[in-house]
């Protein structure tokens, strides 16, 4: 046995004396302030979306274990009444079909790219490559007058391919595709290549069907970026046909005016799919995020 | 075998063409295509070509104090890479660090008398956006490193219900922005009842505009304004002295509240790459927990702290939705950082000539940002080889 094992075990065998009971007892201490500090906002969206519109005003109170931050009876009107107010029903399809469409265009096109610099030689290759990273620092401030005016020019303004199309490729899904695709062996994709596959065959039944985990971040961080965009869709979108719930929500808190329970409502309609998708799939949900490091 | 490499470039060349297609159409050409309108008055449609006079609206037409600004920021990038080179733990004063630090005390000089002459003759809504985006990303960088790697080391203790609390911490960053910052809006409003008046009256605190305060925090906190200046230059540096205006405060809490969970979940994974042997060895040589902290857990998250840096930098200077959302006239955008202002002179007054101008020069100042933090910051990153 090595020493830094012998040490290692030697770590782990610790008794646990009072002293680390009482550290224990102020860890969870801290970790439960932190986490209230995190959960509050919510709860607080939570009652006030169930309070009658008096109740905002006169019933409140910062500390959910008094009663007045609840309220007096819950009020599911407000959701229905939310909901046919702000037409979310629309805003949720556009969001959704705009969504489907951008993670279905990004993982066709990072895919093929991330496979082409991964696992091919060409002439080219990393000066192409070196491009597109460049691209990644460029602030969205810049694109915004420039593609405006291009995608007017193309016919698209007020449309789902504005929405969509500017956004089926971006290099960081490349960069990141590549990096694993990279780690495959190239064993695998040459005797593939010997039976006869084209490279596409190789791509989709044998380098997709090992990459789970990587094509599910991508497509993850594409859903989070195309749900969550809010500058681009008030620029592209004239009238609500293809607007986003970003934009449907954005208006509706300006236009509901003082009607607080209303308004929570509506965020709760907004956040409620996210985070149960969030609680389905946590474990990769945390894995993607780590894995990446942006958020629009 | 030349008759299948020239298949496999083929083939290279049709998978890579959506990507470069698309990237080459929405992300390469829209850069020079904004250089281009910049030089345009225009509106709607292109107007009469100007040259460069968006950026003479935007910098003032006179030339002196904006090379000597030019110089000043210059000298004190110089100064930074110079002073960066010099070994970083020894004290003495070579000739090198003796002139590192008379270049930057010259520069910073050249900065103060400098600086508010331009922004005088600019546009001054312009440099007050900027200011608040200094102001931004100052309060949150740095106190989302700090809380994001406290949280992470409590949350890599070996304690039951481990994985209850990395979810809990990570909700606000994973729920939709627009959603969250309805809430902030209406957690920080002026109202005397509400969330966080109330809070602050259990501490016996009057109640605050907050999101709608455009006074400073430091007037705020000494219960007295500050008396204007005459001198163009003690009037501007008064401005910094104000501080960020509380409205601005109150959008920095929710940054922190976002990210703080996300800073901890990178740092997390930072710090499951450091080999356990080397605390057991640090133990072994008597080191304590604070020390060992400071020699071993520091040094190898440098590659994570200086991702989050840059990340952090450039995230806040295009940060955009929840400060869109956040905003209220009221706060006579004292809260405006310059992504809403370019937004703004785009999309509500239509001067798309300018606003071209604006990101530019809000690109510029982001590529240098990350290139000096590359020149200074990186040979002091420790890759624990």
């Amino acid at each position: 046995m090595a020493t830094e094992d012998l040490l290692v075990a030697a770590g782990r065998q610790r008794p646990p004396g009072p002293r680390h009971g009482a550290r224990r007892v102020i860890l969870y201490v801290v970790l439960s302030l932190g986490a209230f500090a995190c959960i509050l906002p919510f709860l607080y969206m939570v009652s006030t979306s169930l309070k009658s519109s008096a109740e905002t005003i006169t019933r409140v109170s910062p500390v959910p274990f008094s009663p007045d931050f609840w309220p007096s009876a819950l009020r599911w009107d407000n959701f229905a009444e939310a909901w046919t107010l702000a037409s979310f029903s629309l805003y949720f399809r556009n969001s959704i079909i705009t969504a489907a469409v951008t993670v279905a265009g990004v993982i066709v096109t990072s895919s093929l790219a991330a496979y082409a610099f991964a696992k091919i030689r060409f002439a080219g290759s990393r000066a192409v490559f070196a491009v597109l990273l460049a691209t990644l620092i460029i602030p969205e401030s810049v694109y915004l007058v420039p593609n405006f005016i291009i995608v007017t020019r193309l016919g698209w303004y007020d449309s789902l391919a504005a929405l969509t199309v500017p956004f089926m490729a971006s290099a960081f899904y490349i960069f990141l595709l590549r990096q694993f695709f990279a780690q495959i062996p190239n064993e695998l994709v040459e005797s593939a290549r010997i039976d006869g596959a084209g490279h596409l065959r190789s791509l989709v039944s044998i380098v997709l069907p090992l990459s789970g985990a990587p094509v599910f971040t991508v497509a993850f961080l594409a859903f989070v970026g195309s749900w969550n965009s809010l500058q681009w869709p008030l620029v592209a979108t004239r009238t609500p046909r293809w607007r986003p719930l970003t934009v449907g929500l954005t208006t509706f808190i300006s236009d509901a005016g003082p009607q607080n329970q209303l308004i929570m409502a509506g965020a709760m309609i907004a956040i409620v799919p996210v985070i149960l998708l969030y609680f389905l799939a946590q474990k990769r949900f945390t894995e993607a995020i780590a894995r990446s490091g942006i958020k629009g | 075998m030349d008759a299948r490499r020239a298949r496999d470039a083929l083939s290279a060349y049709l998978f890579i063409s959506p990507s470069a297609l698309i990237v080459a159409v929405f992300g390469v050409f829209p850069l020079f295509f904004t250089v281009f309108i910049s030089l345009f008055k225009w509106r709607l449609t292109r107007g009469s070509f100007l040259g460069l006079g968006n950026y003479e609206s935007l910098f003032g037409a006179h030339l002196a104090p904006l090379l000597a600004l030019a110089a000043s920021i210059g000298g004190v990038v110089g100064a930074a890479i110079l002073l960066g080179k010099s070994a970083t733990f020894r004290r003495v004063p070579t000739p090198r660090r003796i002139f590192g630090f008379a270049l930057l005390a010259c520069s910073i000089a050249g900065l103060v008398l400098s600086l508010p002459t331009v922004a005088s003759q600019g546009d001054k809504e312009v440099y007050d956006s900027l200011r608040v985006t200094i102001w931004y990303t100052v309060l949150t960088v740095p106190v989302q490193l700090v809380l994001g790697l406290g949280t992470a080391l409590l949350l890599t203790q070996k304690i039951p219900g481990r994985q209850a609390f990395r979810v809990m911490y990570l909700l606000p960053y994973i729920a939709p922005t627009v959603a969250t910052a309805a809430v902030f809006e209406l957690l920080f409003s002026l109202r005397p009842d509400s969330f966080a008046n109330q809070l602050i009256g259990l501490f016996g605190a009057r109640p605050l505009q907050w999101l709608q305060e455009p006074r400073g925090v430091v007037p705020l906190m000494l219960g007295a304004g500050l008396h204007p200046s005459a001198g163009v230059i003690a009037s501007y540096w008064k401005g910094w002295v104000r501080g960020p205006s509380l409205a601005l405060v109150s959008i920095v809490l929710f940054s922190w509240w976002v990210f703080v969970g996300y800073y901890a979940l990178i740092y997390i994974n930072g710090l499951g790459s450091i080999p356990r042997q080397l605390y057991e060895a640090a133990e072994v040589d008597g080191a304590g927990k604070v020390r060992s902290f400071f020699t071993i857990t520091i040094p190898l998250l440098s590659p994570t702290t200086y991702f989050l840096t840059i990340l952090g930098i450039i995230g806040t200077f295009k940060a955009f939705t929840h400060l869109y959302v956040l905003r209220t006239p009221a706060a006579a955008g004292t809260a405006d950082p310059i992504s809403v202002e370019i937004f703004f002179t785009f999309f509500r007054k239509a001067q798309l000539g300018y606003s071209s101008a604006m990101s530019i020069v809000l690109f510029l100042i982001v590529l240098g940002l990350t290139l000096i933090q590359q020149k200074t910051l990186e040979r002091r990153i420790s890759y624990g080889d």
